[in-house]
């Protein structure tokens, strides 16, 4: 840490990030003890797709961190200089999610319908063997960490170098870097969860699928950053220096995501109905039958009717109490969110939820939430020599 | 928790970069944007440009009475190829239409003043665009005397449009999208014409910008009203860019024909839609700043902000392509299979090549700065841009079309004589507009730049000559 930078964490704020840390990591614990307890008790496939829903979750709350920077590299704004320190804390974890997709390469063969013993004699198995076999699945896994991993690692480091020596040759790498980097995130994201969620059913297919996920992804992200940037904001050095103007901006782009999710989720869903072919139906078959299309109506009502209406107005947006509770209720339905995407593809006769749908999104996320806020309070929260960081700080001040 | 807002000490606000040049003031603005329409005496450049689309416009209505009195016979169409160049064009023009209202309200909602000196264009390029887009569907009917067949209304013959057709929604979504780009369009105008109503030296001119003024007087009342009527607008057109392109795409994806039944189709409509739109603001306005002596309040900033937006629609397109591409093999199906070899190497893969080079190769050349600064080769790319969008629909309708499930009905398609009329004469149209646009009224806005310059409301006060970041 620089000594004399003014935007180092106040003593205060450490402490409340490392009172943080510990509790996520008790939370952490508890949970995967629980996942370990579950592993031996209940059946192994209803185990790893337990386990998928928090990993897939988590992961994409790390890869929509590491998203949102590099767009907000890109469309500048107030916004992003805000939050560029959090979710540069946010994109660190993702070596955290390379360890936990670990048990996910383990369990191919208990997971996927494609990767069953004797699965091969499926028409839709054989014709894709090419793309969907293990060693390449793996393969594909360990390139695609690599890949976030990378990105990640040169975007913090010249962030950090950026605070130590001001070279403003920093800024457009960072720019440089970022452009391609967000074409470098959609393309292997959308490959990334075609393998381990759309593959789930290999015969299934959608080509909106990765996108949808991915503004998922920066939804999730994004709640979650704005959730942890107000926990911060009654303590030096953030307090004072967030405006409602910052607030009201987090708040639109809130909900920008949120229609847009809803956007693409409809489109989806209109165009595979309206279709009604043999072998797109049946994703909506599994989803809209058997009690699920509860989990359907509660997406609908619920991650796009309920926040966006909350999200229209902007006395909500601009008071960081509601906004607070927005977000994390909007973490909250994403989970949800990621559940109705992994869950129906097994349990297609009736609804069900097993508790350790529950146990392994809170586990993981408890493990994420501590190594989180442990990266975060490594910084100071504000990059002190960015190019436009007093025109961000000014954003929505008369002077 | 509160948050206290206390003030901080920090140095003045750091210069976004020129978004109107330094030389520029309050009179020069009114000056030299009211006199192109009031003072200028029309040239031989704008007469030759105009008498040339106006031939344009006359073969346009030569070849639809043709078509009027003969019917779509006089076409290329048939079976299996019944949807040709009509609906190419259409969805091509609507596409252009996009750029006018995502310039004037989504980035009047983002803040971002740069939009001030190219909205109004756009939008008037919007406007003509969807007036020639409107033109096709009524010609592709045959019977355009019954167009208003298109509306739902009670008749004694018990007739309903299928409200279940995209179709149908097609014909509210764009009816409202050009109601309302009319409508933000005229808003915008009202004080300008009443600048040219004040400035105006004859007695005619007067009477016609009074009149466009509707008794505007400039009070703050006035103005109140107009900030508070702009951003309602602006909140109702937003969604209608995303809508109207949306709707085109499920005239396609709702049918289940290999090629156009597929999800990525909306966002990635939408975003090929504002990728021409920008293409076509660009090839326009590139060659108008330089005969008008604009350069100095359509900066290079604002040049190079828009190759940008072209650069980045332009790889969501061709992240729609890969998908399509890659989700036609993953999808084991052998039409969807069929579908994407028959474009590559089917009887009309000179054209879909031609289109990966003009809408995926070619903008990637965007990425270096130099190449969106240089006027001449970014003007070219935009043509390119244009021509590999008229040309992805070519492919997408005429693809999917010819060569379907049965290889007993597999057919060929070959636009004629007429088709080529009809379509340039569009162009001839859209340019025979622009021309008495730009002619009669302020093509910049001149009160939403008197509000930029230097001792303007919202500009950066003192403006200091400083590097700029992003030119």
């Amino acid at each position: 840490m620089i000594a004399d930078n003014p935007y180092t964490l106040s003593p205060a704020a450490v402490n409340d990030l490392r009172k943080h840390q510990s509790t996520a990591l008790i939370v952490g614990i508890v949970g995967m003890l629980a996942m370990v307890v579950g592993f031996f008790l209940t059946e192994h496939g209803q185990f790893m797709r337990s386990y998928l829903v928090g990993f897939m979750f988590w992961t994409g709350t790390a890869m929509g961190c590491l998203a949102l920077m590099m767009i907000q590299y890109m469309s500048g704004g107030a916004w992003g200089m805000m939050i560029r320190r959090s979710l540069e804390a946010g994109s660190r974890t993702i070596p955290l999610m390379m360890l936990l997709v670990i048990p996910i390469l383990a369990g191919v063969t208990v997971l996927y319908p494609w990767a069953f013993p004797g699965a091969d004699h499926l028409k839709a198995v054989h014709d894709k063997r090419l793309y969907l076999n293990v060693p390449f699945f793996v393969a594909r896994a360990i390139l695609f960490f690599g890949v976030w991993c990378l990105l990640m690692f040169l975007l913090n480091r010249w962030s950090l170098e950026q605070d130590r020596t001001g070279d403003i040759n920093l800024a457009r790498k960072l720019e440089k870097l970022s452009g391609p980097g967000i074409v470098i995130y959609a393309f292997t994201m959308t490959f990334a969860v075609t393998d381990w969620v759309m593959s789930l059913d290999p015969t299934w297919f959608s080509t909106v699928y990765g996108l949808l996920l991915c503004v998922g992804q920066c939804l999730s992200a994004l709640a979650t950053i704005v959730a942890v940037l107000i926990l911060m904001a009654d303590k030096p050095p953030l307090a004072g220096l967030i405006t409602k103007r910052h607030l009201h901006d987090l708040g639109k782009l809130m909900l920008a995501l949120t229609m847009l999710w809803a956007y693409l989720s409809f489109s989806q869903l209109i165009l595979i109905w309206s279709g009604n072919l043999p072998e797109e139906i049946s994703y909506y078959i599994n989803r809209l039958n058997g009690g699920w299309e509860w989990v359907g109506g509660i997406l609908l009502a619920f991650h796009f009717g309920f926040p966006f209406l909350l999200l229209l107005s902007q006395a909500l947006k601009k008071n960081p109490k509601t906004l607070r509770i927005i977000a994390c209720y909007i973490i909250v339905i994403r989970i949800v969110d990621v559940f109705w995407l992994v869950e129906p593809n097994f349990n297609k006769a009736h609804f069900q939820l097993h508790w350790l749908d529950l146990a392994a999104p809170i586990g993981i996320g408890g493990l994420w939430f501590s190594y989180f806020f442990y990266q975060l309070r490594q910084r100071p929260i504000l990059p002190v020599n960015a190019p436009d960081l007093e025109k961000a700080l000014n954003h929505g001040r008369h002077h | 928790m509160a948050i206290p807002l206390q003030p901080i000490e920090l140095p003045d606000e750091v210069p976004v970069g020129p978004i109107i040049g330094p030389e520029e003031n309050l009179t020069t603005v009114t000056d030299k944007l009211a006199g192109i329409v009031l003072r200028r005496k029309t040239g031989y450049g704008w007469l030759m440009g105009f008498g040339l689309a106006f031939c344009g416009t006359m073969m346009l209505l030569m070849a639809m009475t043709y078509l009027f009195l003969k019917g779509t016979g006089i076409w290329g169409i048939n079976m299996p190829v019944a949807w040709g160049f009509a609906i190419v064009n259409f969805v091509w023009w609507i596409g252009i239409g996009h750029a006018g209202t995502l310039i004037s309200a989504i980035l009047l909602l983002l803040n971002q003043s740069w939009r001030n000196a190219i909205n109004r264009y756009a939008e008037a390029m919007t406007l003509f665009a969807v007036a020639c887009a409107g033109l096709f569907p009524i010609m592709h009917m045959g019977r355009a005397w019954l167009a208003y067949w298109l509306l739902p209304y009670p008749n004694t013959m018990q007739l309903w449009p299928q409200f279940r057709s995209p179709l149908d929604w097609d014909v509210f979504a764009v009816s409202t999208y050009a109601t309302i780009s009319l409508v933000f369009w005229y808003v915008g105008l009202i004080p300008d014409a009443a600048s040219l109503r004040d400035q105006a030296e004859h007695r005619w001119q007067q009477v016609v910008y009074g009149i466009m003024a509707l008794g505007w007087r400039g009070s703050a009342r006035h103005w109140q009203r107009y900030e508070k009527a702009s951003l309602l607008l602006a909140g109702l057109a937003t969604p209608l860019v995303l809508s109207v392109h949306t709707v085109v795409s499920f005239d396609f994806a709702v049918a289940i024909i290999p090629g156009w039944h597929t999800t990525i189709f909306p966002p990635y409509f939408v975003a090929g839609a504002v990728y021409s739109g920008f293409a076509m603001v660009l090839t326009l306005m590139i060659p108008v700043r330089k005969f008008y002596h604009l350069e100095s309040l359509v900066t290079m900033r604002h040049i190079n902000n828009m190759a940008k937006v072209m650069l980045t629609t332009g790889l969501i397109v061709g992240y729609g392509y890969m998908m399509e591409a890659f989700f036609s093999w993953y999808s084991t199906n052998t039409y969807e299979g069929f579908m994407y070899w028959n474009r590559m190497t089917g009887p009309y893969a000179p054209y879909f090549w031609c289109l990966i080079f003009c809408n995926i190769i070619t903008p990637q050349f965007l990425w270096i700065k130099r190449v969106r600064t240089n006027l001449i080769i970014l003007w070219i790319v935009s043509i390119i841009v244009n021509i590999g969008m008229w040309l992805e629909r070519f492919v997408i309708v005429i693809t999917s079309l010819h060569r379907d499930f049965l290889p007993s009905s597999w057919g060929m398609y070959y636009p004629t004589a007429w088709d080529w009329a009809i379509y340039i004469g569009t162009l001839g149209l859209f340019m025979t507009l622009i021309y008495l646009f730009m002619r009669a009224i302020p093509m910049i806005t001149i009160h939403e730049l008197r509000v930029l310059v230097p001792g303007g409301v919202r500009s950066p006060q003192p403006v200091q000559p400083q590097p700029v970041k992003n030119i």
